[in-house]
Order: C-alpha cells, then structure tokens, then sequence
C-alpha cells in the first residue's frame, strides 16, 4: 500500500504545482473559481497522504523542487487542457491504491478517485471538449 | 456423518438396486454417493449469484434509458449517447468477468433507471447506480476492486455530465 499512497502523494504535488501555473491564464471568474477549489482539494489530498505515510512509518520521496510541463501553457486554452490532464493523471494514481487497500482507506481513495474524474469531467465541459466523460476513469489509456 | 445415515436410510428402500450397485461398484461407494448419483433428478443448487450482478443489471438498464431518451428527445442525441456508450463498454466487460453471455435487454425490475428518461432522472438514476458500484467496491476482492472503482468514478462523472 506504501508504495501506491507515495505515487498519489507525488500526482498531488505535481497537481498542486500545475494549478499554480493554470490559474496565472484564467480570467473569468468561473475558471479562477474552479481552479481556486481543486487546488485546495488536492492539498486537503497531500495532507491526508502525508499523515497516512506518516502513520503506516513510511518515508516518501521527497517533492521534486520543479516540474516540467507536458506542454508550454500560454493561454486559457492550454491551462484548461493542462487541468485535464492533470486531473485525469491524479485519477490514474489513486486507481491503483484501491485493490492495495481495503475497508475505509480503500474508500477514501476511491473517493479521491472519483473527485478527480468528476473535476476533469468539469474541466472537459469548460473547455468544451467532447465527450466529457470517459468509460474508465483512473485507468491508463 | 448425519448425511451418511440419511444416505443409506433413503437407500435402504431399493434393496436389490443397492445391491447391484454393491456389487458392480463397491458398497462404500454406492452408500455413500448412490442416491445422488443414480436416483436424484434434483436440479442443481442455484448458484450464488455473482456480486458483480446488481452492477451489470444497473449498466445495462441505465443505457437502454439513455436510449430510450435519445428516441424520445432527438435533441439531446451528442450529449447522451456518449454516455450509454460507456455504460455498454463496462457491461462487456462485467459480462466477460461473471462469465455468462450479455443480456440482451435489462431484467424489467432491474433498477429505477429502466424508466429515466429526462435530464434529471438519468442523473438520479447515475447516482443511485453509483452508490451500487462504490458498495461493490468496498468488499470486492483486490483483482475487481480497480474496474468496480472505475465504475463508480464514471457514473459520478456522467451525473456531473447532466448537471
């Protein structure tokens, strides 16, 4: 279980890094809003995860001090499609904390799972991307 | 040892027929497997039904009100479909998983879905099938625990889809 709560941990790092670059190309009150919130969701995330390993005494890696984006983002169209991804990336790392866990902290991450398929969905709509939904959220294309 | 005594009890009436059993098959063996063997027509135990079958009776019930909603609100064709399509692709795959062929319609008492056709009772009926597969999850063993999970993420997104 260690092993798959530091890989959601280090996708919540990156989520929080790349918010703080998405939020610098939004404009409308809408979007900051909405950027506003799933950048507190994934800290609330990286608290939880950094107690839960502190808990089960386990050490994770540190968070890198940068990243480097899939893509240069220069605009609202890059930052929302920068969302997606991320949200979508967050989704592919609590997946496969589920069948490593089971009883309440298999809910918790199923949860945070989930939470972050429906912000991509949110993300899709925004940028009217379509579909908005996919048939299995968290699992790698 | 109970069941043994009953065996034989019941056996007891055909006393020729077990004694040619004895003799062509051992006595032991006709004792203690005789009456099923030979004498039961009795069908087969129901088998348990596959915790994956309630999850199954919801995606398949949930894409046929999509379509339905689809015939009866031509409109909402580019919204819709998409999403009766990702409840046909996690119905395959449940049905590959229990292991019996796909039905091709819903059982009509499958769920409350089978008669959602607006906007806002398909989205009812997405988070009620949601719950249904976040319940499934929870106590599924760890090798269904991810599709079960995917499930339920989905049909969260696709009430967020209808908001």
């Amino acid at each position: 279980m260690n092993e798959q709560l530091g890989a959601a941990l280090a996708a919540e790092e990156a989520a929080i890094y790349a918010y703080g670059v998405i939020g610098v190309h939004l404009n409308s009150s809408g979007d900051i809003a909405e950027a506003r919130a799933a950048e507190q969701a994934h800290r609330r995330k990286r608290d939880y995860l950094v107690g839960r390993l502190s808990q089960l005494k386990a050490s994770a890696a540190p968070s890198p001090a940068g990243y480097e984006l899939p893509f240069p983002v220069t605009d609202r169209a890059t930052a929302l499609k920068l969302a997606i991804q991320v949200e979508d990336g967050v989704a592919q790392a609590w997946r496969p904390v589920l069948p490593a866990t089971e009883g309440a902290d298999r809910g918790t991450a199923l949860a945070h799972l989930t939470e972050a398929a429906v912000r991509a969905t949110r993300w899709r709509r925004l940028a009217e991307v379509s579909p908005a939904t996919m048939a299995w959220p968290g699992r790698p294309e | 040892m109970v069941l043994t005594g009953a065996v034989l009890q019941s056996c007891d009436m055909g006393h020729s027929r077990r004694w040619v059993l004895g003799t062509a098959a051992g006595v032991g063996a006709a004792a203690l497997t005789g009456c099923g063997l030979f004498d039961s027509d009795d069908p087969e135990p129901p088998k348990a039904p596959d915790p994956l079958e309630p999850v199954l009776a919801e995606a398949l019930a949930l894409a046929a009100a999509y379509d339905q909603a689809v015939v009866t609100q031509p409109g909402l064709r580019t919204r819709l479909a998409p999403l009766a399509e990702d409840h046909r692709t996690h119905a395959a795959e449940l049905s590959r998983l229990i292991g019996e062929p796909m039905p091709s319609a819903p059982a009509p008492s499958a769920s409350a879905a089978a008669a959602a056709t607006t906007v806002a009772a398909l989205r009812q009926a997405e988070q009620a099938a949601q719950r249904t597969a976040v319940a499934a999850c929870k106590v599924a063993p760890a090798d269904r625990a991810g599709l079960l999970g995917s499930i339920a993420a989905c049909r969260a997104t696709h009430a967020e889809a209808l908001r």
